[in-house]
């Protein structure tokens, strides 16, 4: 059925901004340790790609669960200054990362605000 | 695992309190700026530094930052020539501090904007949660 797909993307990708948003804030905490580089975690879309759901043959097999693919790496774009102490954080990248993490964020919630209601107006008539 | 929000918080709520654990070593040294010792020729108060590592919390999946150790600095105490304190060696100079008041001033900015940014992350997080949890109320 189509617009329950379409919740189904709207949670994943909420899943996910959750996932990136935990790893700006550890990030930012980490933004004065030594040696700390700062992390990301891989787009949205090769998320979607490599997570495609696994064949559930047997009941015990477990389901492949959200996207724990926290990849070591700085995100390469404007990452130019390293401090002595070798720490990359730049803050202000971090925060538009988290800008943009909010901005999806609320989009899908209003979209699935909407679709919700476009739901709920056919069911009760 | 648990929810990544939540892990978020912790990771930021984490570098509040490191950053606050900062703040305090820094106005030890502020306060002790001039705290020389008692007797002739003793030692004057060393500085104290503090430093942070990353501690990957497995349960959760995210990098917290704790506390290292608060070592001393061992840089050279500068000497003042007041014959009449209590400390002075034989040629008159008093031991003082090794503490600079230039270099705890821009470690106390770097902190404060260190805790305003995991302040902004934690309303981030709250507003997120909120906006998930008005998914239910928007429904009647």
């Amino acid at each position: 059925m189509q617009p329950m797909q379409l919740f189904d993307l709207a949670f994943r990708q909420n899943e996910w901004l959750a996932q990136r948003q935990s790893v700006i804030s550890s990030n930012i905490a980490n933004a004065n340790t030594p040696g700390y580089k700062a992390k990301d975690i891989q787009s949205f879309d090769d998320a979607m790609r490599s997570s495609a759901p696994m064949a559930v043959t047997n009941q015990n097999h477990i389901a492949s669960s959200g996207f724990e693919t926290v990849r070591d790496q700085d995100d390469g774009s404007g990452q130019a200054e390293v401090l002595v102490s070798g720490n990359d954080v730049n803050l202000e990248q971090e925060f538009l990362k988290s800008n943009d993490v909010m901005r999806s964020y609320t989009l899908n919630t209003q979209i699935m605000k909407t679709f919700n209601s476009m739901l709920l107006s056919v069911t009760k008539g | 695992m648990t929810d990544p929000l939540i892990a978020a918080a912790k990771a930021a709520s984490n570098g509040l309190f490191a950053q606050s654990t900062r703040m305090k070593v820094v106005s030890e040294n502020i306060a002790n700026a001039e705290t020389t010792g008692k007797t002739a020729g003793s030692d004057p108060y060393r500085r104290k530094t503090v430093s942070f590592e990353a501690v990957t919390d497995e349960a959760e999946g995210v990098d917290l930052v704790q506390v290292g150790d608060i070592g001393r600095d061992e840089a050279a105490f500068r000497t003042e020539y007041m014959p009449g304190h209590p400390a002075a060696d034989a040629k008159g100079y008093v031991k003082m501090p090794n503490v600079d008041m230039l270099t705890e001033l821009a470690d106390m900015r770097e902190a404060s904007r260190s805790y305003t940014a995991n302040t902004q992350v934690i309303k981030q997080v709250r507003e997120i949660v909120s906006m998930t949890i008005d998914l239910l109320r928007s429904s009647s």
